[in-house]
């Protein structure tokens, strides 16, 4: 596997990325260690799922395979889940495109 | 690491992996009487049934006559039956022509000459019969893996696909590569957002350009229906499956054709290069329009990593599905064929991952069945350019 | 071909259907295994061919569709879960589609039908779904049993309970081209049968839509301006540049829509939509369904919509049918005749209108239909957009 294993837990998969790819269902409360960094999960991160390895403000690029994967829509904190109820896609947003249209 | 296999040797000149006579019919119209016809025979009859109607646009029509063609053209495919209605725009004498180019033996069959569904369903065995006869004539020779065109799909995916069962697929397609075959993988939805990556990867300024141009295209789809590409791709099982944004999905995509360098980027059901190193398909992601694709471009056999489990075939292309999900391949063990999970793990390297798939894929060109092809798994379905798009491309 | 059956349908006026427990009446008795996306149509095919009464409706759909178009397969989907001829539908995904087989089952419980669901990737593979499928019909067959679809029939009827007759009907109505022999020989035949249905209270719905959009002003005249934008927006909604299309705006609204007649157009539908006793349809009359000419789409919405048959006017002799409604063809075309006769159910030369209600009641009571006969059941659904 590419990437850097965290304690068996969670991957990373380039330096840099802000998030971290469950290896397995992840329980609110687990400890993550980062390098020098700890962290708190502060929700359930199911396999396969992502969580933030640091903080991120609204508007921010998420990263992941050190390319940007993403925008956060909200403030995401250490140990939070990222997926789509917080995180959007800047491509393929025919939305956004009628919305402006419609201006 | 093993490299030979034995194969049908075609008038071509190309190898088949398999031996099957082919059912194609001409419309939606004649897609039942085609179906019926290859039921009564043996397995080693495969009809392609589809929806496209007797009378497409201009654009819509060449697109499907390209894939019927196609299809009959692969080296799968010892000889084939076209069968029309009778009243299409297509003509079955034309495109069975076009196969017939290569000197393989191909008949037509009429609905309404033969003066309907049930003299249609009698001819049309008999046709079978001798054409399978003909087939059978073909040599069973040895052949290289530099033969080889293999097509690279994705389906179901989850995240386990991009760290785990992709590479895998990469590091196989590395390999073929390596031993002067050609790999394709396509989905260019899944392109989007991992487009500048490919880009640097193309060998020359031309592919690199007609990649761009046909990612922005499929992007624009998203414009023309006023949403969220979200509300496909990444599809709903992707996004249960831990996959948040097509970007994130692409990323992990692309990594399951390797990393040597594009040498082409081909339309839809257009004829893949032989000893041709890596060359995508532009084509949507939508699964089974985008196997049938490269089959109908020559691909023997299909490669497909699904996290989630997709379970689909072709009717003359074997498919080999890999997954990097553990669970996937425990719950799933029958439909999957080569266990990517391993990886995931931590009990193997993505290159022993990749060997694994490698040998797969020698074994079952070398007649070794997949899990779909003893399911009988044989979906088919041909990519309509929507009149959507041809007024869009009109209009501009 | 058609007349020796034809003198034994002469002079009926009822037949004998299935009482639904809600008071659907249909005209056959079928499970449903509905796949909700191309990727689990070989099982679907599988549980039907090993389950008794069950019939699938396998199509390429369900996956890499965006928005309005994902929108209206879903609600053809479900459409066709509700035809009176379904007794009960099992609704069977892979796992992973734009079209969720839970969310589409979940739809059909809310109309009230009977429905299982079950996905290949929960059942753990595709054998595992298939012998779940099967138990899956057999449930439904059982619990069906429990409220026995009536058989409804003169020998049965009573002053509650009636015979089933021409009211009872929902027809719909395709007519596949504007060719002469069609116009001249079928469209009054067919128009006389509109008339008839719609007069007796039952209803007929009528695909065609390119006839519409060639037509704009009259059909805003015929249906109303609010009706006539739902079933022209085809600024936003490209169709295929069709024949029909081509040929009905050089022939005229008349020409092009002759075979409707004089009756009482009651408003329009979009594909997929049921067209149901809520609404100015449920009076009985005409609707105009937003569907194509081409059989295979329009046979789909026709069902959809809730017809119980099909009759699909052809002057090519297209043979197809249809997994849930018996396809009944109707040709005045002299070469299609001789070179199809067993394909086609009446001939339009020589048949009156009673032959046509005959016909039609004969096969509401289950007499096969060509199609039937020959177990033609490819089918398609209309698409409103690309594949993604």
């Amino acid at each position: 596997m590419k990437g850097r294993v965290l304690g068996g837990a969670a991957l990373v998969l380039a330096d840099g990325d802000s998030v971290a790819t469950a290896l397995e269902d992840l329980e609110a409360g687990r400890e993550i260690h980062n390098g020098n960094h700890a962290m708190t999960l502060t929700d359930d991160v199911p396999f396969g799922h992502k969580f933030a390895l640091e903080p991120l403000s609204a508007g921010e690029t998420v990263q992941k395979y050190g390319e940007v994967i993403g925008r956060a829509t909200e403030a995401v904190a250490a140990g939070e889940w990222v997926h789509t109820h917080n995180c959007e896609s800047t491509r393929g947003r025919g939305d956004v495109a009628a919305t402006e249209a419609e201006r | 690491m093993r490299r030979e296999f034995t194969g049908y040797r075609r008038e071509s000149g190309r190898i088949g992996v398999r031996n099957h006579v082919a059912v194609l019919p001409t419309s939606v119209a004649s897609s039942c009487v085609a179906r019926g016809i290859a039921a009564e025979a043996g397995a080693w009859a495969r009809a392609t049934p589809h929806q496209m109607g007797a009378s497409q646009p201009d654009e819509s029509r060449e697109q499907t006559e390209r894939v019927l063609v196609g299809v009959g053209r692969n080296p799968n495919v010892g000889a084939a039956l076209v069968v029309e209605f009778g009243t299409e725009d297509i003509d079955a004498d034309e495109i069975a022509d076009r196969i017939a180019r290569d000197g393989k033996p191909v008949e037509t069959l009429s609905v309404r000459e033969v003066g309907g569904t049930a003299a249609a369903l009698q001819r049309g065995r008999t046709a079978l019969d001798s054409l399978n006869e003909a087939a059978a004539n073909a040599r069973h020779e040895s052949a290289d893996a530099s033969e080889l065109v293999v097509g690279v799909e994705c389906g179901g995916s989850d995240a386990t696909s991009g760290i785990a069962a992709n590479p895998a697929v990469g590091d196989a397609c590395d390999r073929l590569v390596a031993a002067g075959g050609t790999a394709s993988f396509s989905e260019t939805p899944e392109f989007i957002g991992a487009e500048h990556v490919l880009a640097e990867r193309c060998a020359d300024e031309e592919t690199r350009r007609r990649l761009l141009d046909r990612v922005e295209r499929r992007e624009a789809t998203a414009d023309l229906m006023g949403v969220d590409l979200r509300g496909a791709q990444p599809s709903p099982g992707n996004q249960e499956g831990g996959l948040t944004t097509i970007e994130e999905k692409s990323l992990g995509a692309i990594s399951k054709g390797g990393t040597t360098p594009v040498r082409g980027i081909v339309d839809y059901a257009e004829r893949l290069p032989v000893g041709g190193g890596l060359v995508l398909m532009d084509t949507p992601g939508y699964d089974v329009e985008s196997v049938v694709g490269k089959v109908a471009g020559g691909a023997q056999i299909i490669v497909f990593t699904t996290g989630r489990g997709s379970t689909t075939g072709n009717p003359v292309a074997p498919v080999v599905k890999v997954t990097g999900n553990p669970r996937t391949w425990e719950r799933m063990r029958a439909n999957m064929d080569v266990n990517a999970g391993a990886v995931v793990e931590g009990d193997a390297t993505i290159s022993e991952a990749g060997e694994r798939v490698f040998d797969e894929v020698l074994a079952v060109a070398d007649g070794k069945r997949t899990g779909a092809e003893t399911r009988r798994m044989e979906e088919f379905a041909i990519t309509e350019v929507h009149p959507r798009e041809l007024a869009e491309v009109r209009s501009t | 071909m058609t007349e020796n059956r034809l003198s034994n349908r002469i002079g009926r006026d009822s037949f004998a259907g299935y009482r639904r427990p809600d008071g659907r009446l249909g005209i056959r008795n079928r499970v449903l295994v509905l796949p909700s996306v191309i990727c689990s149509h070989v099982v679907a095919e599988e549980i039907a061919a090993r389950s008794p009464g069950a019939v699938a409706a396998p199509h390429d759909h369900g996956c890499g569709q965006l928005g309005a178009d994902a929108e209206q397969t879903e609600r053809t989907l479900v459409g066709l879960a509700g035809n009176p001829n379904v007794a009960g539908t099992v609704v069977v995904g892979l796992g992973c589609e734009t079209v969720r087989s839970d969310v589409v089952a979940a739809a059909v419980d809310e109309c009230g039908l009977p429905v299982r669901e079950l996905t290949i990737q929960d059942a753990g593979g595709t054998d595992a779904c298939a012998d779940r499928g099967v138990a899956a019909v057999a449930d439904l067959r059982e619990s069906a049993a429990a409220q026995e679809p009536a058989e409804v029939d003169e020998s049965t009827a009573t002053a509650d309970e009636p015979a089933a007759t021409l009211s009872d009907l929902t027809v719909g109505v395709v007519v596949d081209d504007l060719a002469d022999s069609t116009r001249r020989h079928a469209h009054p035949l067919v128009a006389e049968l509109v008339e008839r249905v719609a007069a007796a209270g039952g209803r007929v719905v009528v695909a065609g839509n390119e006839r519409f959009a060639a037509h704009p002003d009259e059909t805003r005249a015929l249906v109303g301006d609010a009706a006539a934008d739902r079933l022209l927006d085809a600024a936003d909604r490209p169709a295929r540049a069709t024949r029909v299309g081509t040929e009905a705006a050089a022939q005229g609204f008349e020409a092009a829509t002759g075979f409707i007649g004089d009756a009482p157009v009651a408003g329009v539908a979009a594909y997929g939509e049921r067209v149901g006793d809520g609404d100015a349809a449920g009076e009985g009359g005409v609707t105009l369904l937003d569907a194509p000419s081409r059989v295979e789409e329009a046979a789909t919405g026709l069902a959809a919509a809730g017809a119980h048959l099909v009759l699909h006017v052809t002057g090519q002799g297209t043979p197809a049918g249809h997994p849930i409604v018996p396809v009944v063809k109707l040709s005045g075309d002299a070469d299609t005749l001789a070179a199809v006769p067993g394909d086609i159910d009446l001939d339009a030369r020589e048949a009156d209108a009673d032959d046509l209600e005959s016909l039609l009641l004969a096969v509401a009571d289950g007499d096969r239909t060509c199609a039937e006969q020959h177990g033609l059941t490819e089918f398609a659904i209309a698409r409103a957009g690309p594949s993604t």
